[in-house]
């Protein structure tokens, strides 16, 4: 017996020696989202995953980030919702109650941040969530949720402004708009801005979310032949409806949707028939954007396509800023403690690849929307704050005579 | 234009894909007393054989219909030769679960498969569109609802004319009478089990030329076949057609007249309807 | 005997109430979980169980309870009780106004016209804006667990309880006689029409309280999950698995079900789907009559016990 201890004791010695000359590692600051990852929205949940990946992945690269002194590198807990909202609540849940991360990273679309941040207000863990624009989530005064994404009922801010500037402007306009949070909030908000603008609303339509036939909606857009078409919906809706009115032979001088546009997979999916689309993006890949870890929006661009395939669009980037907006946050607040953190949230104020990230009084960042249309196989900027930057191809053809 | 006539010719189209939908629910409930909730799912799963077919292989969608077709008969034919014939006498709500279970099955083994993405199959003429007067038809969904009409009577004549189909109708009608004729009961449902899902797989190639698909399109499509199916009557490939007729036209009035919202209101309420006052549908025998 | 049986159900009740105290976090919210799956089974039980209809409407009632109480609480700013009683009031409503043409179909249409009745009921409701229509509603958050789990926890004791009544009182052996033949029972005098719309207003007055807790805890609700027939079939299967028309069949059903799809989705989340449609097609085929019909059986047939339901219900 005491021969074999002898022997266990250079191992025994080698173990503990070991132990104590490793320095105790900071632990890492663990971010925690329940982000759609399969089910029907799971196209555009991937970008959140992806984007908050590489966005971690570049912090740790350059150090971590450093509260107090020390450096903590940044670790991810991703669950995956399936769609399914009940679901993305109790993931939050477990996220606070059982895996007790740290801070919370939000979901895509604004019916599931509506939620969500229900969770977040309950446990007082702050999550800055960049996929959900409706201005309800952010009229409830919760204290905890910020977002990323540009308001919804700004969304057609700057069409209205461009439709105004066109020469004629049109005689008409249909609003179309699907039912959920986001959708109703971007009519709601449109709604006032056509008024002022002196426009005439002929249409003012909603239509159930993941509606598939839009064939109805399209011939009466025919039959009051109407100049311009504002459809506030999601991406499937949007290329069935694109799809439709090239089957019914319907084409209004102009349409703008609020998805689709800016995403490379959109463009892909409808090929030609995407061309004159217009649509807005609050980010588009400039080089005049700086950021502190990847340089710059157009690096930044090139990083995530070198990395996942596949280009990024705006809710990518949205993605990135609620990274960086905790990893500031934490830096000057200088702690982990979920209210300091939450009070360094509020009054943020830093430049990133996405742009200005600031957060207003209810927690929802504003940035202006920048007209955008497909011009053949380009993606044009056409309209912005100081108005037209290229000429847009309007009006639009019949579809037989493209 | 005339945009009552537009909307009532969408609304034909629409029926028309609707009612051949719903012809393989109503064939296997009719006939097999099986109610399949799972039905959805495989006209997804037909629109997913097709898609692959068209994309990988070039073939064209509705040139593809019959291989579809089949490899959704064999499917079927294996399935209730191998699961559903074991509970064919149970109490009828079995059929509703275990159907409702394979459905979440299917479902969940599509998305593995086919990933979350949504696709469309879109043969160049798919855009296309012919004026007749003051209206448009879109070619896509008129080369689906020529199919539908041609699979509806292919399938009336089928199971009035054919020595086949009637033997199916025998079973239906009396399971111990149709024995003594020598008719093997057990290869007679997986056949016309393999025939309903025939059906819903054709159907799923049509529906996805003129609609996107992906893994989650089953229920809301087992739900509209169910109210198809109800209205026109189970007994009759016609009154599926009338059904789905019936139902398109009716959803295309709503969104008109009231709003697009109350489309599935409007259809589920005339289910209920249907239900309460004449059970048996607008064309079946009185029960 | 029986007070051997008292005691022992006494003791498991009190050991279930003391979970918030000694158990995690976690284990409170999936028992919260489990108790209004098994209250919501033990509702179904009534109807389907012992009354022999087989409802798939019960998720009309849950969605009544749900919207009842968020409707109160949101939009008229009143507490979670009267905000309960109106969701059953308007259950038991339902259930009176709907339940008669309803319950005159037999079979398989009953079961239809109720999943028929969820879906317009989904449809109609995300067009009221009251009840904020497609977008639904967000409920005052309120952080405290353990008293929705004692909620939770008592709504299932009184439901097992009524269940437990129903069986030796003239009501429930009216349910009994009906679901065994129906004609015959009207013949013995039996008032067929209003015992089914009993059973199937107090089923639904029990979904709606399920409904009701469920809404305030999460705090949310939209017309898709409030309706979600996905949980009308999970309520069914859980009542199925454990034993319809028995009082600790749908408690014990629910039970181990959750636990199982529980255990699963930790570990691989996705698959908890997949695991759920798989044991409901193996439940249907291998033991229609439930868990605890198993257990009596297994002890005198052992494995032949799959092989009989199998050969009993097949073509």
């Amino acid at each position: 017996m005491s021969r074999r201890l002898l022997h266990a004791l250079p191992a025994l010695a080698l173990v503990l020696s070991a132990g104590a000359a490793a320095a105790p590692a900071a632990p890492d600051v663990v971010l925690g989202a329940s982000i759609q990852l399969t089910g029907p929205v799971a196209n555009t949940g991937r970008y959140y995953r992806d984007a908050y990946q590489i966005a971690v992945d570049r912090i740790n690269a350059a150090g971590g980030v450093k509260i107090g002194g020390t450096a903590h590198r940044l670790a991810l807990k991703i669950y995956d919702n399936q769609s399914d909202v009940n679901l993305s609540v109790r993931q939050y849940t477990q996220l606070v109650t059982q895996d007790k991360v740290n801070l919370l990273l939000g979901p895509f679309a604004s019916n599931f941040a509506l939620a969500d941040s229900a969770v977040s207000e309950k446990y007082k863990v702050p999550m800055v969530q960049g996929g959900g624009a409706s201005d309800q989530i952010f009229s409830r005064k919760f204290k905890y949720i910020f977002g990323t994404l540009a308001p919804a009922s700004n969304y057609f801010g700057s069409t209205v402004e461009m439709l105004k500037a066109l020469k004629p402007p049109p005689a008409s306009v249909a609003l179309l708009y699907a039912d959920d949070s986001f959708d109703v909030s971007v009519a709601q908000g449109t709604r006032p801005l056509l008024k002022a603008a002196g426009l005439r609303v002929a249409m003012d339509e909603r239509y159930s979310t993941n509606a598939t036939d839009f064939n109805s909606l399209l011939s009466q857009i025919k039959s009051k032949r109407i100049d311009a078409v504002l459809v506030a919906g999601h991406e499937t809706e949007i290329l069935n409806f694109v799809r439709q009115a090239k089957s019914l032979a319907v084409a209004p001088n102009m349409y703008s949707f609020t998805v689709g546009v800016p995403s490379e997979d959109f463009r892909k999916a409808l090929g030609a028939d995407a061309d004159y689309a217009f649509g807005m993006t609050a980010w588009l890949p400039s080089a005049a954007l700086k950021d502190r870890w990847f340089g710059d929006a157009e690096q930044f661009a090139q990083a995530y396509q070198a990395k996942y395939g596949y280009e990024p669009d705006y809710h990518a980037a949205s993605g990135v800023a609620d990274v960086e907006a905790l990893v500031q946050a934490m830096e000057s607040a200088g702690s982990l403690d979920p209210q300091k953190v939450r009070d360094a949230l509020a009054k943020t104020r830093f430049d990133s690849l996405y742009g200005p990230i600031a957060f207003n009084a209810h927690g929802q960042i504003d940035l202006p929307q920048v007209v955008i249309q497909i011009q053949g196989d380009k993606l044009a900027e056409v309209y912005g704050a100081k108005g037209f930057i290229t000429r847009p191809k309007y009006p639009m053809p019949a579809w037989n005579a493209r | 234009m005339n945009l009552l006539a537009q909307i009532l010719v969408n609304g034909i189209l629409l029926g028309g894909l609707y009612a051949v939908m719903a012809q393989g629910l109503a064939l296997v409930w009719g006939v097999l007393n099986i109610v399949n909730l799972a039905h959805g799912a495989f006209i997804m799963l037909g629109a997913y054989a097709s898609w692959y077919l068209y994309t990988d292989l070039g073939v064209d969608p509705f040139l593809g219909l019959p291989v579809t077709a089949a490899a959704l008969f064999v499917l079927g034919y294996a399935l209730q030769r191998g699961l559903l014939n074991l509970i064919v006498r149970a109490p009828m709500f079995n059929t509703l679960l275990i159907t409702f279970g394979l459905e979440v099955v299917l479902t969940y083994l599509a998305q593995l498969a086919f990933s979350a993405d949504f696709r469309a199959i879109n043969p160049p003429y798919a855009g296309n569109s012919y004026a007749l007067g003051p209206v448009t038809l879109p070619m896509a969904r008129l080369a689906a609802f020529g199919v539908a009409l041609a699979l509806t009577l292919g399938m009336w004549l089928f199971l009035l004319h054919s020595r086949l189909g009637r033997a199916i109708r025998a079973t239906a009608q009396n399971l111990v009478a149709a024995r003594l004729y020598g008719v093997e009961p057990r290869h007679l449902y997986a056949v016309t089990f393999g025939l309903g899902l025939a059906l819903a797989g054709a159907a799923g190639g049509l529906y996805g030329t003129v609609s996107q698909i992906n893994p989650y399109i089953g229920a809301t499509l087992t739900a509209k076949c169910f109210a198809i199916s109800i209205i026109g009557g189970l007994d009759n490939p016609l009154g599926v057609m009338v059904g789905g007729l019936f139902l398109g036209i009716i959803e295309s009035l709503t969104t008109l007249y009231v709003g697009p919202t109350f489309a599935d209101v409007a259809s589920f309420g005339i289910l209920v309807l249907v239900l309460f006052l004449r059970p048996s549908g607008l064309l079946g025998r009185a029960a | 005997m029986k007070a051997g049986r008292a005691i022992l159900a006494l003791a498991a009740v009190a050991a279930l109430a003391g979970v918030p105290w000694y158990g995690s976090d976690v284990l409170v919210q999936f028992g919260i979980n489990t108790l209004l799956l098994a209250v919501l089974a033990q509702g179904w039980n009534v109807i389907g169980g012992y009354t022999g209809y087989a409802s798939f409407g019960n998720s009309v009632f849950y969605g009544l309870g749900s919207y009842g109480v968020a409707i109160a609480m949101v939009q008229w700013e009143l507490p979670f009780a009267v905000g309960l009683a109106f969701g059953v009031a308007l259950a038991v409503a339902f259930a009176l106004l709907l339940g008669l043409p309803v319950l005159r179909l037999r079979g398989h249409y009953f079961a239809i016209a109720t999943l028929a009745l969820a879906q317009v009921m989904t449809a109609i409701v995300s067009n009221i804006a009251l009840a904020g229509q497609n977008i639904g509603l967000v409920l005052p958050p309120l952080n405290n667990d353990p008293l929705f789990y004692e909620l939770s926890l008592g709504l299932l004791v009184l439901a097992t309880l009524t269940v437990a009544w129903l069986t030796r009182s003239k009501f429930g052996f009216g349910l009994i006689a009906i679901r065994e033949n129906e004609e015959g029972a009207a013949v013995m005098g039996v008032n067929t029409t209003l015992y089914k719309v009993a059973a199937f207003a107090l089923s639904g007055a029990f979904s709606a309280l399920a409904g009701g807790i469920h809404a305030y805890w999460i705090t949310f609700l939209d017309p898709e999950s409030a309706f979600d027939i996905g949980l009308n079939v999970k309520m069914i299967i859980m009542a199925v698995f454990g034993g319809a028309g028995t009082i600790l069949g749908p408690v014990v059903g629910a039970f181990s079900l959750s636990a199982i799809s529980e255990l699963l989705s930790s570990e691989v989340t996705s698959a908890a789907g997949l695991f759920f449609g798989a044991v409901i097609v193996a439940a249907v085929v291998l033991m229609p009559r439930g868990l605890t019909d198993l257990l009596r059986r297994y002890r005198k047939s052992g494995w032949r016990y799959f092989i009989e339901n199998i050969r009993a219900h097949k073509l």
